[in-house]
């Protein structure tokens, strides 16, 4: 029927809003080794429980979140901003 | 025909009677009663036949959990079966017909069943239709289907608009019984939003049957009152007929309204029920419990009902379910109703209470027999007589109904749809509903609680508490006074051992006793099996009166506990949800939203046919007078563009601006291809991969100025190329000062192809086009003739000439008009993505029929545009893998048939000549094909093991699916052109 | 040779068979809004939403944390052009062919609009002033309440067709008309 995720720009909003793109992962440095590269590109967790994913909030601010859940209850733990997130591990 | 209507007493409104048909034949009833409560005020107990053995059933409740009565209602494409009469509200011209009857519902010829019942047990179609397996579609489904089932469908399509909507508040409260009533005065006076929804359609729940008083009022007084203030309150709001199914996540909760399935002439304006899902922050369950029904031999006998429903009828429809009536009790409500019968006039001979003692009052007048049990009834279609036992003696005690109480459960269903177990308690003999943290509690006898009073401080109580929660001052609650209120304590008694008849434990799945002894044999004892094996909490009811009766059985026959038994799974939907109601206005056109082009009209009044493009709708074609199919007019179109020019709409395309310092450096690393140097003014074709090395889209950029460049996208990838941009600015490089907007619906864009494409636009375009001014690949803002200010674009998917021109999308039919008039002379015409296809496969040009996922650049023959030197781009690290980089991939090709006159089609495979069919002869396989009225014969387009090497080669064009092979050459994919001196002219 | 273009909206035939008298439910479909999206980039953001807001005859729509769109029912795209200016850290993209702009009003404009989307329109959580992108039968689009009963929906010109059906679809059980009008 329904789940509900809090965009901080946004406010609450269905999922229907969002598309999900899965594993919220860093990418590897240009020139990180074959390794990394190979397990960003294919290889996945996949764990039952709590789990950090890329939504885009493609009907509102179109802004990538990461949204970190369980993906059994679907409790909702935090939703950031990916660019804050990303530009302030840089 | 005898009356069960009692005097005056009940909310029926009897000023307002109402006609209505039973199986053909009219009946009175009255404003306020429902199907089944005016069917038995005519003396119509019989209501329905069983699933498995037809046996007559009546009614054994008057609410939701009803198993028995269950009809269709309503005729033809109206016709709406399972409907269960107990909840059914009477309307003037009502049209009821009962179920699973063949002839009619007095005599069915399927109650032979019955006589088969030793074998119609449990598990009987898994032991008897195993095999072989053939059968089981051909002779045993349907004949099952026939002999054992519901009601039929109409096969006729919903005339009924049916319709969704949103709703937000603070507190949600389900059910409008004294807890709900309570619950919602409190956060109502506290200034909550409050919604009170409720199933019935009269708010009041259990206190409209109640004949206890309730501050110092009649208990109907005291929900009139309620209710009216309630009303009153701008924060809350009233929810009769509708029934909350689900709890989903976040505190979402999905109930169903039924807005005019009570009327008879549904007005075209209203939905006919529409789906709500609501958006709580708290939420009380307020549902109340429901009353087992006890299990002994004949149980199912029509007249046989619980005490509570039969309290319900007489209380709040006004209706003797008989004329002389016994009870079998485990608890008070037992004696309750036989007060209440009393009062209202009903004969009550005998309360056979299970327990040997108990406080309970006994009415005057009423024979009492304690220590005993019912172990058989008589009659056909109504009980006309029960055998008690007490100590070893029998004796037939004569009556015409039955009520029966067998203790109490909470209704917990929602609280455990998402994942919780209700969990036993020794103490209730019960079920209670589980703890599911603290924006979601029950109140009420939902959570226990045992009297009204207990229920009318509990719902105040939890309500104010949840208000205070959320912010709201709290109000003091008064908590009424109820006086004549009684102990609904029980001892348990789960079924009556040594029954002669069957004694039914699952109504509307036929499911005895004997059922669930077998299954445990069998090693079915999981309830979760035994449920799968018997059938038992199946079906429309999901179990709701017999569940619980299921799992004390169960424990009995292995010596537990019913907490060791645990239950089974609890899933959406409480009560059967329509499918008109989940799809709501998403049917026919409205499925999903469309998208209409700005040159839709233009096209439209050239004579398009459109094809669905996603949501779009493309003109695909443009037939003229004369022409018989559309491969005629998709040739003339071809051959004109080639000859003269064309004018097609491309405005479906996705088109995004960028801004930004960093854009250029951006959109380096987003495609392949160098983009550093892209001078202003100019275009640049690219290729988009995915960081597998697999192209993900293609298309052209254009530089407008140092710092603002506009992407043009594939149709089908506007969107995803769009987010795929997004992200990676925002979560790969948010250093970069880059920003994207799309314009694509500010664009009306027109392609005009063809050797006439110049001397047509430059008519319509004020700047110089020729070509030393605006060469290949040229892009820049134009104004035309007039002063509107446009883009234009010097790029070709056809291989001509061509341009692509952008105005402001209101003008662009006005346009369009404008280029069509100055081609006129020139021979334009209009062409439609048919014909598009067909010159782009004739130079070669691919589309996602190659960029399907699977293609690398190389692949595609782009091998050179990647530019492995750059730093970074996305695809840059995995395209260098050894997979991609392999020396037998699949390789773009042309291929044309030896034979002019020969066709293939697309998704054909390729093989070697004399190879046979198999996936290791694979050569690979064909993903464009076109009839080219340029070269006259069939063309291809395919991708072939190493295919750039096999130039020349002879190969077999397989297709195992239509049939059929041909032979073909394999040649360079660009049949038109391949020196592009058209395209750069 | 000069071109004299017409101009034409995308509810044009939509329109045609409405008559002209409107309900208390009514959707007035503005004929040339101006509309434009204002990009911010980065580190400009407070700065560009501060050289917006002094800016006269107006609606500024927040769309994300650094997007807006502008807004003018009463002035043409190019006088709004004229008055944006160049906005220092601030990209300005004319949309006003690319959108539509529907106002919809009435006293049953929240119970209408709680079919169309799933954003809570209480006063209290929605106030007057407030704008949002959020899906409206099933289409992105922003969303402003312009009054204690008027919104104003601005949608992409491709869907608008679609959307308008199902909103009028909608406010089928409170009479919902629908016309043009000119600001
Ligand atoms: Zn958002």
């Amino acid at each position: 029927m329904a789940s509900l995720i809090t965009c901080p720009h946004c406010g609450t909003r269905p999922k229907e809003e969002f598309s999900i793109r899965g594993a919220a992962l860093k990418r590897p440095d240009p020139a990180a080794s074959e390794k990394d590269w190979h397990a960003y590109v294919y290889l996945r967790e996949n764990p039952k429980g709590r789990y950090q994913e890329y939504w885009h909030h493609a009907a509102g601010c179109r802004r990538w979140l990461i949204v970190e859940r369980d993906n059994v209850t679907h409790d909702v733990f935090a939703v950031s901003d990916a660019a804050a997130v990303r530009g302030a591990s840089e | 025909m005898t009356s069960y209507r009692l005097g005056s007493a009940g909310t029926v409104n009897r000023g307002q009677p109402l006609t209505f048909t039973f199986d053909g034949k009219s009946y009175k009833g009255f404003d306020g009663d429902t199907l089944a409560s005016a069917l038995l005020a005519n003396d119509q107990m019989l209501m329905g036949r069983s699933f498995k053995y037809h046996r007559p059933r009546g009614p054994v409740t008057a609410g939701s959990s009803e198993p028995n009565a269950l009809m269709t209602i309503g005729t033809g494409a109206r016709a709406e079966p399972n409907v269960r009469a107990t909840v059914a509200e009477l309307y003037n011209g009502l049209t009821a017909v009962s179920q699973n009857r063949w002839p009619s519902l007095s005599t069915d010829i399927g109650a032979i069943n019955g006589l088969l019942s030793p074998m119609l047990g449990a598990g009987f179609y898994y032991k008897t239709f195993m095999w072989p397996a053939a059968l089981w579609e051909k002779l045993y489904e349907p004949v099952i289907r026939r002999a054992a089932g519901l009601g039929k469908l109409a096969m006729q399509a919903d005339p009924d608009r049916y319709e969704k909507s949103w709703a937000h508040c603070d507190l949600l409260v389900i059910g409008s019984g004294p807890a709900g009533l309570m619950a919602a005065l409190a956060a109502g006076r506290a200034g909550a939003r409050v919604m009170l929804a409720d199933e019935g359609f009269l708010l009041g729940g259990s206190l409209l049957s109640e004949s206890a008083s309730v501050g110092g009022v009649s208990a109907l007084d005291f929900v009139k009152a309620a209710i009216e203030e309630l009303a009153s309150l701008p924060n809350v709001t009233l929810m009769p007929r509708t029934t909350v199914f689900g709890w989903y996540d976040d505190m979402v909760f999905g109930a169903v309204e039924r807005v005019q399935k009570h009327v008879a002439v549904p007005s075209p304006d209203l939905p006919m029920e529409r789906l709500w899902r609501i958006v709580a922050k708290r939420a009380i369950l307020a549902s109340g419990s429901e009353e087992r029904p006890l299990v002994f031999g004949g149980n199912d006998k029509p007249g046989v009902m619980t005490a509570s429903a039969m309290r319900t009828y007489a209380n709040r429809y006004g209706v003797a379910a008989g004329g002389k009536v016994a009870v079998f009790t485990n608890g008070g409500s037992g004696y309750r109703t036989a007060s209440d019968l009393i009062a209202a006039g009903v004969d009550v001979t005998t309360i056979i209470d299970a327990r040997a003692q108990s406080a309970d009052a006994v009415p005057e007048g009423v024979r009492m027999i304690r220590g005993g049990a019912v172990v058989d009834t008589k009659g056909r279609k109504r009980i006309d007589a029960l055998i008690a036992e007490r100590s070893g003696f029998q004796e037939e005690i004569a009556c015409d109904a039955l009520a029966m109480s067998g203790g109490w459960s909470p209704i917990v269903h929602l609280m455990c749809q998402r994942g919780a177990k209700p969990v036993w308690s020794d103490e209730a003999q019960a079920f209670l509903a589980p703890d599911v943290g603290s924006a979601f509690v029950a109140a009420g006898s939902a959570a226990g609680a045992q009297t009204i009073s207990a229920s009318l401080r509990d719902g105040a109580a939890k309500a104010a508490a949840l208000a205070r929660e959320l912010g709201f001052a709290a109000y003091e609650m008064n908590i009424p006074e109820v006086e004549g209120e009684y102990d609904p304590a029980f001892a348990p008694v789960w079924y009556v051992p040594g029954a002669k008849g069957k004694a039914f434990v699952d109504l509307q799945n036929d499911v005895a006793v004997s059922d669930l002894g077998l299954a445990q044999r069998e090693g079915f004892g999981h309830i979760e099996h035994t449920k799968r094996y018997t059938t038992a909490g199946m079906a429309t009811d999901q179990g709701k009166l017999g569940n619980v009766n299921t799992i004390g059985i169960v424990a009995g026959m292995r010596g537990v506990s019913p907490a060791q038994i645990g239950t089974t799974t609890f899933r959406p939907f409480y009560t059967p949800v329509s499918f008109g109601a989940l799809a709501g206005t998403s049917r026919g056109e409205h499925a999903a939203p469309t998208r209409t082009s700005p040159l839709h009209d233009w096209a439209k009044k050239n004579g398009a046919t459109f094809v669905e493009a996603g949501l779009w709708h493309r003109s695909s074609w443009f037939a003229r007078a004369g022409e018989r199919t559309w491969r005629e007019s998709v040739d003339r179109e071809v051959q004109t563009v080639r000859s003269n020019a064309g004018l097609c709409d491309v405005s479906t395309l996705g088109k995004i601006e960028i801004f930004g310092t960093g854009a250029a450096e951006f959109l380096n690393r987003v495609y392949c291809n160098n983009f550093l140097k892209l001078p202003v003014g100019k275009a640049r074709y690219g290729l988009m991969l995915r960081e597998d090395g697999m192209i993900l889209d293609d298309g052209t950029t254009s530089r407008l100025s140092e710092n603002h460049y506009v992407m043009t996208t594939t149709t089908a990838y506007a969107g995803e190329v769009m987010a795929h941009l997004e992200f990676a600015a925002q979560t790969f490089w948010p250093e970069l000062d880059v920003r994207f907007v799309s314009v694509t619906d500010q664009w009306a864009q027109m392609s005009l192809a063809g050797p006439k494409a110049r001397t047509i636009m430059s008519r319509v375009v004020e700047d110089d086009i020729s070509d030393a001014a605006f060469p290949y690949l040229g892009a820049r803002a134009v104004t035309l003739r007039g002063g509107l200010k446009a883009r234009l674009f010097r790029i070709s998917f056809s291989g001509e000439l061509a341009y692509e021109l952008a105005v402001p999308s209101g003008y662009g039919e006005a346009v369009a008009d404008a280029i069509m008039e100055a081609g006129r002379d020139e021979g334009i015409c209009a062409y439609g993505v048919e014909a598009l296809n067909v010159l782009r496969i004739e130079k070669g040009f691919v589309t996602h029929s190659e960029i399907d996922g699977r293609t690398t650049p190389d692949d595609l023959g782009f091998g050179r545009m990647m530019a492995m030197q750059k730093p970074d781009f996305i695809g840059k690290r995995q395209s260098s893998r050894f997979g991609l980089t392999a020396a037998d991939r699949l390789q773009l090709v042309g291929l044309r048939p030896l034979e002019k006159l020969e066709e293939f089609s697309a998704g054909a495979h390729l093989l070697k000549e004399d190879a046979t069919p198999a996936m290791a002869n694979d050569q690979g396989w064909v993903s464009s094909v076109c009839q080219s009225p340029t070269l006259g014969h069939t063309i291809g387009l395919a991708l072939m093991k190493s295919g750039r090497e096999r130039y020349g080669e002879t190969i077999v064009v397989w297709d195992g699916l239509r049939g059929g092979q041909v032979l073909a050459q394999v040649c360079p994919p660009v049949f038109v052109d391949p020196e592009n001196r058209k395209l750069q002219g | 040779m000069s071109l004299t273009l017409y101009h034409r909206h995308v509810l044009e035939d939509y329109l045609a068979g409405f008559g002209e008298k409107a309900n208390p439910n009514h959707i007035a479909v503005i004929r040339r809004p101006a509309i434009f999206s204002i990009l911010a980039h980065r580190a400009h953001e407070a700065a560009v939403e501060d050289a917006l807001k002094p800016v006269e005859g107006v609606h500024l729509r927040y769309c994300a944390p650094d997007e807006w769109l502008v807004v003018s029912t009463t002035l043409g795209a190019a006088v709004i052009e004229n008055r944006l200016g160049e906005i220092a850290g601030a990209s300005i993209v004319d949309q006003s062919d690319g959108r539509a702009l529907l106002r919809i009003h009435g006293p049953n404009v929240r119970k209408i609009l709680a079919k169309c989307v799933a954003v809570d329109l209480h006063a209290d959580a929605f106030a007057i002033g407030t704008s949002a992108n959020m899906l409206c039968c099933h289409v992105s689009v922003n969303l402003a309440r312009t009054g204690a009963d008027t919104f104003e929906i601005v949608v992409p010109r491709s869907f608008c067709g679609s959307l308008f059906e199902d909103v009028m679809e909608m406010g089928r059980e409170f009479a919902l008309t629908a016309a043009f009008a000119d600001s």
